[in-house]
């Protein structure tokens, strides 16, 4: 047996003599309706705040997307110009009036060997 | 004491509940009305709000870059570079001389032309540079002008300059390809635009948070390798050039192509013009590939084709020998040899090409007909000409406006219909491009096959993946084999027997090749007495034909045989630097 039901069985024992007893009884707090309201409006605040709080942090997250695909455009435009610099700089006409070019000899097979 | 009168304190109540009463009619009708707002219209109202705060941006594909090999080597032949227009608001600028005095060293030019467009009238906008760089710009920028824009824009950019621009074309300011190959494949490598929907702050930039946002990537145009090898391009174009000039021809056109593929391996035309300033061209007669889009009467460099097509077809063989007459009566009409020597006299068949015996030719067709033109002989030429080697129908080689070149219907019209096809054996009163007259070429000397001839290698898409041109075989059976190994030796026979100023060296490499003279077509029939353009179709190979080289050369005024005097130096200066650049290889055995 328990202490609390040890407890229960000689309340029970003084009430089948009669003698004075405590009246135990369980009181429960209920909030009234203002209450009940004003935590809901505070509760909804607070879903509203972070609602908010979210959503600002997303459009943040937008400009941070903007500002890379700016930058990915200027890398791009910058590559295009490399590559366009690249291919000038290797195009036939520049090869064939490079001083190097021009100290070459034709090198016309005179004659041809056979195997 | 007086009790209060029971209308003393009714007539307040009867007050608060009219103006309750009216409250409520009030509230219905707010509710009624916003119910009309939000729900009956909700759909309209939707929109109007997106409308104000939805921006809708296109998201422009890149097209896609050609290239081609010199070599092992892939070099950008067109590529895109984002640069920059400059252009003004007449209404805004106060002092244009000023302004045009300090644009002029930054983006070169003429400060006159600059001021003059700056007091334009009745315009908000014009164009004062083009193709600006970004240093330019910045540059610009520093001048803090009011009524100077710049805006951004993607151009085209060729590396090579002037190179190979007829086979490329070029991209017009909408963005659309113009000919050669940026128009045949403008879909492909144009892409697909994306483009994005969303919501926007003031500046324009899209909230991330928004869900009706739609983002359509953009699709990326495919990359093109082309067939042409550079180095070889650019040595064309040089003799080409030198060969227009010695000839004194305003024009000419000159390509070489893989004899046993289809494959060209290069391409051009004189005059060209640059891609990059296709703007400035005053003539939109140069922006034709006319080794694709300019078919002429190819004369005598048919003659190789008429003297096939009669050996497979079985009317003659390579051995045999007639009288030729020097002159044949067709339709009343005197067919004789306008070209080179060519009296009465017995003759071979490999003679008609020697010689170049438009009564060789002739005589073949007969010979077609069983003894006579007759309505067989133009049947079996015709099949030939059509259904064998193709003429009269595009070849389907990737350029904008390929030219079809015509060949006349075998059908009698009672307007000298015999005449009509003798004077097509010999190549004239019928007409060809140079790449179906190369195409055709390559069929009569590679074992009988006629490859479609084509210019992309392959295709890279937007995921990387290649795609690559299958060689195209139209026809398996041109000419037999037989016939094809008996054209070769006949060929090199009257390359043997032409003043070519440097001698082959047919021991170890293989050369032939016949040219071709063609008077040139009055617009109302008939043709000029003193007006010719000059052929010249052969190859270049060691074992056996590995390159086929065509050169149109238009009006020469050298004097002489076109064929010979304009268009046969070209072939030979051609074939001389295949040999001489290792192109070809000389034979083993």
């Amino acid at each position: 047996m328990t202490y609390s039901s040890s407890l229960a069985s000689n309340r029970s024992r003084y009430r089948v003599r009669n003698q004075n007893t405590i009246k135990y009884q369980t009181q429960t707090k209920v909030l009234g309706p203002v209450s009940n309201t004003i935590i809901l409006l505070v509760l909804g605040c607070l879903l509203m705040l972070l609602y908010l709080s979210q959503v600002t942090k997303t459009n943040a997250f937008g400009y941070q997307i903007n500002n890379l695909q700016k930058e990915q455009s200027s890398l791009q435009a910058e590559h295009d110009d490399l590559e366009v610099s690249s291919a000038r700089l290797q195009s036939m006409n520049r090869a064939q009036t490079s001083t190097v070019a021009k100290g070459m000899v034709s090198v016309a097979p005179s004659a041809t060997v056979r195997n | 004491m007086d009790l209060p009168n029971k209308n003393n304190y009714t007539q307040p109540v009867r007050r608060i509940r009219t103006l309750y009463g009216f409250l409520i009619i009030l509230f219905i009708i707010f509710a009624v009305r916003l119910f009309y707002l939000q729900v009956i219209r909700y759909d309209y109202y939707k929109s109007e709000a997106l409308n104000d705060q939805q921006k809708q941006y296109l998201i422009p594909a890149t097209r896609g870059t050609i290239s081609a090999k010199s070599g092992d080597t892939t070099m950008p032949l067109v590529l895109n570079q984002q640069l920059y227009l400059l252009f003004a608001d007449p209404s805004y600028i106060k002092k244009p001389a000023e302004l045009a005095n300090k644009l002029t060293p930054i983006i070169g030019g003429d400060a006159n032309k600059y001021e003059s467009l700056m007091k334009t009238k009745n315009t908000r906008y014009v164009v004062l540079g083009k193709k600006l760089t970004k240093q330019q710009k910045i540059q610009i920028d520093k001048l803090k002008s009011p009524g100077l824009g710049i805006v951004e824009q993607n151009f085209r950019i060729y590396p090579q300059g002037t190179l190979a621009a007829q086979l490329l074309g070029f991209v017009d300011d909408e963005g659309n390809g113009k000919y050669g190959v940026e128009q045949y494949l403008n879909k492909a490598l144009k892409g697909k635009d994306g483009r994005l929907k969303a919501i926007t702050d003031a500046n324009g930039v899209p909230l991330a948070a928004s869900n009706s946002n739609i983002k359509k990537t953009p699709t990326n145009g495919d990359s093109v390798l082309l067939t042409i090898d550079l180095a070889m391009q650019q040595r064309l174009e040089t003799i080409l050039a030198e060969g227009v000039k010695n000839s004194k021809a305003p024009a000419a056109s000159a390509l070489i192509i893989d004899a046993n593929s289809g494959a060209v391996r290069a391409m051009a035309n004189y005059p060209t013009y640059d891609p990059a300033k296709y703007y400035e061209v005053e003539d939109g007669e140069v922006f034709n590939n006319a080794t694709v889009a300019h078919p002429i009467e190819i004369g005598s460099s048919m003659k190789p084709l008429t003297t096939a097509a009669g050996l497979n077809a079985g009317a003659y063989r390579a051995n045999t020998t007639y009288f030729d007459p020097a002159s044949w009566t067709v339709n009343d009409f005197k067919i004789t040899n306008i070209e080179e020597d060519g009296g009465a006299g017995n003759r071979s068949v490999s003679d008609i090409l020697n010689l170049s015996l438009n009564t060789g030719a002739t005589w073949e067709l007969m010979q077609m007909g069983g003894g006579q033109i007759n309505e067989k002989a133009r049947n079996t030429w015709h099949d030939y000409m059509t259904k064998h080697f193709m003429f009269g129908r595009p070849t389907g080689i990737e350029q904008g406006y390929e030219a079809t070149g015509v060949v006349p219907s075998p059908e009698d019209n009672g307007a000298g219909i015999n005449l009509t096809y003798a004077n097509t054996s010999f190549g004239q009163a019928m007409t060809a491009t140079p790449i179906q007259l190369a195409a055709a070429t390559a069929s009569i000397v590679n074992g009988g096959k006629y490859y479609k001839p084509y210019l992309v290698e392959s295709r890279t898409d937007i995921n990387g993946k290649k795609h690559y041109t299958k060689t195209k075989q139209v026809k398996g059976d041109v000419v037999s084999s037989k016939v094809s190994d008996e054209m070769i030796p006949m060929l090199q026979n009257v390359v043997n027997n032409k003043n070519f100023a440097k001698k082959f060296d047919q021991n170890a490499y293989m050369v032939g090749g016949k040219t071709g003279t063609a008077q040139i077509a009055k617009p109302g029939g008939g043709y000029y007495e003193d007006r010719f353009n000059g052929t010249y179709a052969g190859f270049v190979g060691n074992e056996k034909p590995q390159f086929v080289i065509v050169v149109f050369v238009f009006r020469p005024t050298i004097g002489g045989y076109a064929g010979s005097a304009a268009a046969l130096p070209i072939f030979g200066n051609l074939a001389h630097m295949l040999i001489d650049e290792s192109y070809v290889n000389p034979k083993q055995n």
